[in-house]
């Protein structure tokens, strides 16, 4: 009796671990085969995996960044290869995925084993120092990580991320216990005299690095004044490694292993590190990436995609980055925090480029003491070690601009650049086509900002070899240069529209955003007489005028959706008049953010966020939304078809049942289950960004005989296979290579074929706000043009085999800190141009059809219930058609069903029995006589099943159906011993009861 | 006639004492940061305090002669604790999944715990009313 609700409630999750299945399909068809339209590019598991490898290894060719190269000190030598001294404990005990969250899955004897660093050099022929290995290997325990979690304790053997409330203790062995652990360690450098040091810093989810000292271990006296900074035991490290240079005549390498930007100045400026790399977290097969690069087998040629500050602390953004309670927060409600991103649009290079290029125009006391490394004035090279988009190569390359055009009717820029490789060894390059924008008086009264220079589009070339050339031609989308006017009239009759100020915009092309910005500079006639970093060059850099301020060409989006103002509520001083003052660029120092704390919602304000905002009541005529038809169709009678007004999915949807839609909605967590009424199959959910890790690759796969022309057998070496291996997605924004992105999701898409695993939450494409976010690793870059390209098109590879790629988390989940109830405050114009900007191109270009919300608040509405967000821009101005899960909230109150199916969400990430009684004890709204009045609610209830249904019907989770498939339900043999021990236990209480009986008769007789 | 107690008593007794620390745990755990927006589940709350009665007046008539109709109370209680136990494992698994993977976090692991003892005294508490169940209060 008591197994009986727990195994309705969890029952994919029993299936799953015992590899049963409680459905099948039926189905009249005598040749199933014809029902998959999928194709996978691969005919067996062992090409499959391989082809995962191979691309894990060349996300990191090309995603790994050379930061410096003095001396061309790399590529290696064939006999440096054989004198490596690997130094520090994380070249034996690296990062290669978060501690939680795109973890990596460590794989054994398969067809792709799995391989940290030093087995990849082992792999790659390079000989390391065995001395110094058996050194590391004797202070592993030192090494450890233990994190209590009940019931087991989770070891690392890594460096660790510290919690969200946590501070980060160094684990890099001192000095004195190296020479404790090996007195003649340095010397054994003499014959091993290429040193390479990797110091690494971990990702996580519900992960946070907490700015400066206050989130450093203290007690460590390690003299280290940021998580993110270096410790003395890690400066040590290389000064040992630099002395020891002296004597054995050697090079010393910095491999940057981590995902949040470091602050390295200190070994930029070192003159003993001949070169730094910065690898990211390299997943499962990076590292052969990496040792081809070491011995320049492959040729660097990834870019920045974040700042690398001098001190990350000083950032705008990190001003407001932490837990600042509510003074009246309220558990209740998951009342807990706010976060007030009072930087407005300048994060990452947008603030650093802006600032220093106000600071050579004199303009907006850009030079002011606030927010400087020195305290007493503002200068880029004190606060930029690395730009956004730096990137060396073994080569050089030369780009000319031949030729720019603007064609505002068509909302596109053309630019057509030929890359010439100057160099001596083939390499590939990097086009990057900056923007700077015209920042008028106009935008100072209306309180639109412009970032001096900001990313429009960006391609790279095929490997040329020494003297090639390509011609490489962009044609970038105007919708992303456009700034957002929240006080601009609109086609829609009210206020809010993305607007182009009358002006002079320049096109520039540049190594990373700073020499973009030089150049610009430089095209205004500026040089290092007035300040600059370095003299510009005008050559790359084209114009175009116009006339006067253009508030109509971008007033519709793509769909022919006039915009307006939809996040005015997000903004803090919506709810709490002038409270907040953002950044502008027309005064750095007096908008310079303070910190935003101990704040007090208002009254107004906590009546929304008790989460309550949306009242079912008797409304219209309920009997116009029909349930429970019979037409006679099945999903299947629409596979593929893709015009969501055809008549076919009305007249399918109204077969489906209220409770059917009630149900589903509430519990969409971990699968979304079968619907008879309308033949839905169940669709597996996965996680994650570093590759879909949720299941093995046999888990539900297809047996042999089933028709299906992908199976594995449980006697397959890849069975067990998981594909959690892919470099993080920094590495992938890094490759700045739209087609290795894209080939990411084709890879995956041929995964979900194979495996049966249709769902994928894999895309996060959140922004990294600050460095300080430990989860950064499962997002791309600082911009969101880079990421919101690098997105699209890993949506694109998988959807071309049906896999429903997800981006994630829809939106402002770029904090891990009390993010359930956490409430993000910002301008409309900062999330329209930073944070949604990021999503756009999936859903608009891509064509996404999965999305996931996030926990956080916008604003005081929950994420999942806020209008704006979600009906007005996601499903209006961008036209997402799809199925939209929540994030894995777990709470009623918090999740707010109703809200969230009146917004256009489609799932709950809840579990539970597959009945009306079970989702109305958690909603106790939630019931048939409530809804079944109200015509708004079924309304969206209809719609958001019509939606998940769209999404399932063009998705590879319609293989092998046809419009005689039905599922049926299989009792499994965990069923037959549940029913079997309720018999037995029956049979005994019943005995006993007779024993009773006679008992009872005896003692009275 | 003299009537001794017998180890009927005690188990009972002991049973009752579980039953109730169990259910006070449970309505403290309603009250924790991370499970209160959950509320009170009557079905928790009302089986556990039911059970509680069953095993009271189970040993105050067992004191005053157990007479036949009192035989079903342990019976009672063991199957009210058994469905309190389950619900309070129910309302409250989703919570410990999302606790030890997504929240993780020194109150919600305390909220967590919480509840975990809670969980395990219920059924501690149902084992021991299932045992008791089979030993008279009182003997002649």
């Amino acid at each position: 009796m008591a197994a009986s609700p727990i195994v309705e409630s969890y029952r994919t999750n029993i299936d799953s671990l015992l590899g049963t299945s409680s459905t099948k399909v039926v189905s009249d068809d005598e040749d199933s085969s014809e029902l998959y339209s999928y194709v996978s590019d691969y005919s067996s598991t062992t090409e499959l995996v391989q082809a995962i490898a191979d691309l894990g290894e060349q996300m990191s060719e090309e995603g790994t960044v050379l930061l410096k190269n003095e001396n061309n000190a790399l590529p290696l030598t064939a006999e440096e290869t054989q004198k490596i001294s690997l130094l520090g404990f994380s070249s034996y005990y690296p990062v290669m995925g978060g501690d939680m969250g795109s973890s990596l899955t460590e794989n054994e004897d398969t067809d792709a084993d799995t391989v940290d660093f030093v087995e990849a050099l082992a792999a790659k022929g390079f000989t390391i120092n065995s001395d110094l290995q058996a050194l590391y290997t004797s202070l592993e325990s030192t090494f450890v990580t233990e994190v209590e979690s009940w019931g087991s304790t989770i070891t690392y053997t890594h460096i660790t991320t510290p919690s969200t409330g946590g501070v980060f203790t160094s684990k890099e062995p001192s000095q004195e216990a190296m020479a404790a652990a090996d007195a003649d360690w340095q010397s054994s450098m003499d014959d091993y005299n290429v040193m390479i040091i990797t110091i690494a810093r971990s990702a996580s989810e519900n992960g946070t690095y907490l700015p400066g000292e206050d989130g450093v271990d203290s007690s460590q006296n390690l003299n280290q004044t940021d998580p993110l900074g270096l410790s003395d035991d890690e400066r040590d490290l290389i000064a040992a490694a630099v002395a020891a240079k002296e004597t054995n005549g050697g090079k010393v390498i910095v491999l940057l292993n981590n995902a949040s930007a470091m602050e390295i100045e200190e070994i930029a400026e070192n003159d003993g590190v001949d070169a730094i790399l910065q690898i990211g977290l390299p997943g499962g097969y990076g590292f052969y990436g990496v040792a081809d690069i070491l011995s320049g087998d492959a040729n660097p040629s990834g870019h920045l995609a974040d700042t690398y500050a001098v001190v990350n602390a000083n950032a705008p953004s990190a001003q407001n980055f932490g837990n600042y309670t509510w003074t009246n927060a309220n558990s209740d409600y998951s009342i807990n925090s706010a976060q007030v991103e009072a930087e407005g649009i300048y994060i990452g290079y947008k603030y650093y480029e802006t600032r220093y290029m106000d600071s050579v125009l004199g303009q907006g006391n850009a030079s002011a003491a606030v927010g400087s490394t020195d305290g007493v004035a503002w200068s880029y090279d004190n606060e930029v070690t690395y730009s956004f988009g730096y990137g060396l190569s073994y080569t050089t390359f030369e780009q000319t601009l031949d030729s720019l055009e603007v064609d505002l009717e068509n909302q596109t820029v053309t630019a057509t650049v030929t890359v010439t490789n100057t160099g001596d060894v083939a390499g590939k390059d990097v086009v990057q086509l900056y923007v700077s924008v015209p920042y008028t008086d106009y935008d100072i009264e209306n309180g639109v900002e412009k970032a001096g220079v900001q990313l429009l589009d960006y391609e790279k070339t095929a490997e040329l070899g020494a003297g090639e050339s390509e011609t490489v031609t962009i044609t970038a989308d105007m919708q992303d240069m456009v700034s957002w006017d929240s006080t601009s009239e609109n086609a829609a009759g009210t206020t809010g529209c993305y607007i182009l100020d009358a002006g002079t915009y320049y096109f520039t092309l540049g190594n990373g955003a700073h020499e973009a910005a030089n150049n610009v500079l430089a095209a205004q006639g500026c040089t290092v007489a007035d300040g600059m970093t370095e003299d510009g060059d005008t050559s790359l850099v084209a114009t175009w005028e116009l006339d006067e301020l253009d508030n109509t060409t971008f007033a519709y989006t793509k769909n022919g959706t006039a915009v307006e103002n939809q996040l005015e509520d997000m903004d803090l001083n919506y709810w709490m008049e002038g409270t907040v003052t953002y950044l502008s660029r027309s005064d750095w120092e007096g908008t310079f953010p303070i910190t935003y704390e101990n704040l007090t919602a208002t009254d107004e304000m906590l009546d929304v966020m008790d989460n309550d905002n949306y009242e079912i009541t008797a409304n219209g005529d309920a009997s116009s939304v029909i349930f429970g038809e019979d037409n006679g169709l099945t999903l299947a009678d629409l596979k593929g078809v893709t015009d969501i007004t055809d008549e076919s999915w009305t007249l399918l949807m109204n077969q489906i049942t209220l409770e059917d839609c009630m149900i589903r909605t509430g519990f969409g967590g971990t699968s979304t289950k079968s619907i008879d009424a309308i033949a839905s199959p169940e669709v597996i959910q996965n996680d994650g960004p570093n590759g879909i890790y949720s299941y093995t690759l046999g888990s539900y796969a297809s047996a042999e005989g089933s028709g299906d022309p992908y199976t594995v057998s449980e006697d397959d070496p890849n069975y067990n296979y998981k594909a959690g291996v892919m470099a993080n997605e920094t590495v992938i924004g890094q490759t700045f290579s739209k087609e290795l992105a894209q080939a990411y999701g084709e890879v995956m898409g041929n995964y979900s074929l194979w495996s049966n695993l249709t769902i994928w939450w894999g895309v996060g494409a959140n922004i990294h706000r600050s460095p300080y976010n430990a989860r950064n690793h499962e997002y791309y870059s600082e911009d969101s043009v880079l990421t919101a390209f690098q997105a699209a098109a890993t949506v694109t590879g998988a959807m071309e085999y049906g896999c429903l790629a997800a981006p994630k988390h829809f939106a402002y989940n770029d904090t891990e800190i009390n993010r359930s109830g956490m409430a993000v405050f910002a301008t409309e114009q900062a999330a329209r141009e930073n944070e949604l900007r990021c999503f756009q191109s999936a859903v608009e270009d891509a064509g996404c059809l999965a999305m996931m919300t996030a926990y956080n608040r916008i604003g005081c509405y929950t994420d999942n219930s806020h209008t704006g967000l979600l009906i007005g821009i996601l499903r209006e101005e961008w036209g997402f058609l799809g199925l939209m899960s929540e994030d894995f909230i777990q709470t009623a109150n918090y999740s707010v069903l109703k809200e969230a199916v009146i917004n256009g969400v489609t799932m709950s990430c809840n579990t539970g029995e597959s009945t009306m009684a079970a989702v109305s004890a958690m909603w106790d709204y939630w019931t048939v006589e409530n809804v079944s009045e109200d015509e708004t609610l079924l309304t969206a209830l209809k719609q958001a099943m019509t939606w998940q249904a769209y999404a399932i019907a063009n998705s590879n989770a319609m293989d092998g159906y046809s419009s005689t498939s039905r599922v049926v339900s299989v009792r499994t043999w965990y069923d037959n011993l549940i029913t079997c021990l309720q018999i037995g236990f029956g049979v005994l209480t019943a005995l006993c009861i007779l024993k009773y009986v006679l008992a009872l008769r005896k003692k009275n007789a | 006639m003299s009537r001794k107690v017998s180890s009927g008593l005690f188990l009972t007794g002991l049973s009752a004492i579980l039953s109730i620390a169990g259910l006070i745990a449970y309505m403290v755990n309603t009250g924790t940061s991370y499970f209160a927006s959950l509320g009170v589940s009557p079905v928790v709350a009302g089986c556990a305090a039911a059970a509680v009665v069953c095993q009271v007046v189970y040993l105050a008539a067992g004191l005053k002669g157990q007479p036949v109709w009192a035989d079903i109370l342990p019976v009672a209680s063991s199957a009210l604790m058994m469905v309190a136990t389950i619900t309070f494992l129910s309302v409250r698994v989703a919570g410990i999944a999302s606790i030890m993977t997504f929240e993780s976090n020194a109150s919600n692991q305390a909220d967590m715990t919480g509840a975990i003892v809670g969980i395990a005294l219920c059924l501690v508490a149902t084992v021991f009313s299932m045992v008791a169940s089979f030993f008279d209060i009182t003997k002649e």
